[in-house]
């Protein structure tokens, strides 16, 4: 069994998916920020759905309503996160369940790419600065073959 | 002194990227309810902080806050609120103990002058000259007076520490005060519960040190983003309540049906805590959902309601007048009883809180 799998998980084909008045604002809201980012590049926001009172049917409902897009991914951090492109290309289902597959964080976040995804410029710097020590300290081992 | 580094560069040395600090940072973001696009502000400003001094003295109390604290996190991401804070004094977590203790703390007190933050749990006793409870030949009193003097925060938590709680209740043999009555010209915020929630202490905490400021409080000095709402306001019974649906017992066919557990004396509409959102053991439950009412233990003389079993309709607070209508109508009357509770919170802070 996958240990990230949602309930209601699946493609995108779901647009016969009943909605009810809940589901239905947050795929208007949905939409709407997806205008903004076609609009601007530049823009990014989420949904908390934990804010919200959506049951888990609710929520299975939501999720198969958006399906699923190209990209998923896994964020090792201290505890699993997920990542997840929707059918539609921008929204992205972002949770993170704890060691006992409660979950304890859900957005839809809307960008081009979730900032979770993106690596920090200063982890990026510090990265530059480890691997070029790495390699001053065993310069015989970065010779090409 | 060279000048601690900033906990970004602290972390990284230990493997923690500044991803983990934007994931840390919104979860809190979400259990706060502050808008997504606080996380990235928040990480940003947990990153540029340097490692918090914290002292933490404990009175009149039974040790059931720190445990909520530090038993209540799987080890995971959460944990990261220990590497945040530089806890310098504790009684049931430091290995020192006698002088060698109060010395750390006088030193961390030295150290940190006009920036460290001072967590209290528990009352501190008043009658008889304070002999009721010391601690190193002091009396709690002349401690708090002493840890307080040069910090930049008080942090009450527990409704011992907040509102006076169990030492304080009928008839107080101790003389029992809350932190608050003790402590002039400081910030003083409230985090009360039996026990308090513990993302309620770690989110505050973080929110003080990511922002630089205190968060925003209600008239009992608690945090909004955690004491915003009543729990009857996110109770998942309040269906039943609003179609006068209640059980009458424990094990009546109201109560195995999961209706409103109003008549069997639960508090939860005069008690503004987020239990019935953040719940407890990690989300598990809460006490509702467990099958038993709210007992009100994050708000002022809860132990002195009435009685725990005693609908809000009988107790000996001024609500008996109005709530019997609220039971047997069901109907529209929800937002009259918050209406009331609301009106109560602002009548204890005027009072100073005297229940």
């Amino acid at each position: 069994m996958d240990l990230l799998s949602h309930p209601g998980d699946g493609t995108a084909d779901a647009a016969d998916t009943p909605l009810d008045g809940a589901v239905a604002a947050v795929l208007r809201e949905v939409a709407a920020m997806l205008q903004r980012l076609a609009r601007d590049p530049a823009f990014d926001d989420a949904i908390d759905l934990m804010s919200l009172q959506l049951d888990d049917d609710a929520r299975a409902r939501l999720r198969r309503r958006l399906g699923r897009g190209e990209v998923d991914a896994t964020l090792d951090l201290g505890g699993c996160t997920r990542i997840r492109e929707t059918a539609y290309a921008g929204a992205w289902w972002v949770w993170r369940d704890d060691a006992d597959e409660r979950t304890q964080f859900e957005q839809i976040v809307v960008a081009r790419v979730p900032a979770l995804l993106r690596t920090h410029p200063e982890d990026v710097a510090a990265a530059a600065r480890r691997l070029a020590v790495e390699l001053d300290a065993a310069p015989g081992r970065t010779e090409t073959p | 002194m060279t000048e601690p580094k900033l906990l970004g560069e602290v972390l990284r040395e230990r493997g923690v990227s500044r991803r983990a600090f934007l994931m840390y940072a919104s979860c809190m973001s979400s259990l706060m309810a502050l808008p997504p696009s606080a996380a990235a502000a928040m990480a940003e400003g947990l990153a540029k902080a340097r490692r918090q001094s914290v002292i933490w003295l404990s009175f009149q109390e039974c040790t059931g806050c720190i445990e909520s604290l530090t038993r209540s996190f799987s080890p995971s991401l959460e944990d990261l609120i220990f590497d945040f804070i530089s806890l310098d004094y504790q009684h049931a977590l430091q290995a020192a103990s006698g002088e060698a203790a109060e010395d750390a703390r006088r030193h961390a007190m030295r150290d940190n002058k006009g920036k460290y933050i001072v967590v209290v749990d528990g009352s501190v006793p008043m009658g008889d000259g304070g002999v009721y409870s010391t601690i190193a030949g002091q009396t709690n009193q002349q401690m708090l007076a002493e840890t307080v003097a040069d910090a930049a925060a008080v942090v009450a938590v527990g409704t011992c520490a907040a509102f006076g709680g169990l030492p304080q209740a009928q008839p107080n043999p101790t003389g029992a005060v809350p932190i608050e009555q003790l402590v002039a010209g400081k910030p003083v915020i409230n985090i009360p519960g039996c026990p308090p929630l513990p993302q309620a202490m770690a989110g505050t905490i973080t929110q003080i040190l990511a922002f630089g400021k205190l968060p925003e409080l209600d008239a009992l000095k608690r945090p909004r983003a955690f004491f915003g709402e009543s729990i009857h306001d996110r109770c998942y019974r309040r269906p039943f309540y609003k179609r006068g649906q209640f059980a009458k017992s424990f094990d009546d066919e109201g109560a195995r049906k999961g209706w409103c557990l109003y008549e069997l004396g639960c508090k939860g509409p005069v008690t503004y805590n987020s239990c019935a959102t953040t719940k407890w053991n990690g989300g598990v439950s809460f006490p509702i959902q467990s099958g038993h009412g709210c007992i009100g233990c994050s708000e002022p003389g809860f132990w002195d309601m009435g009685g725990l079993y005693r609908p809000l309709a009988s107790s000996a607070r001024p609500l008996q007048r109005v709530v019997p209508i609220a039971a047997a109508a069901g109907v529209a009357v929800g937002a009259g009883t918050a209406l009331l509770a609301r009106k109560r919170l602002a009548g204890a802070s005027q009072q100073g809180d005297k229940t």
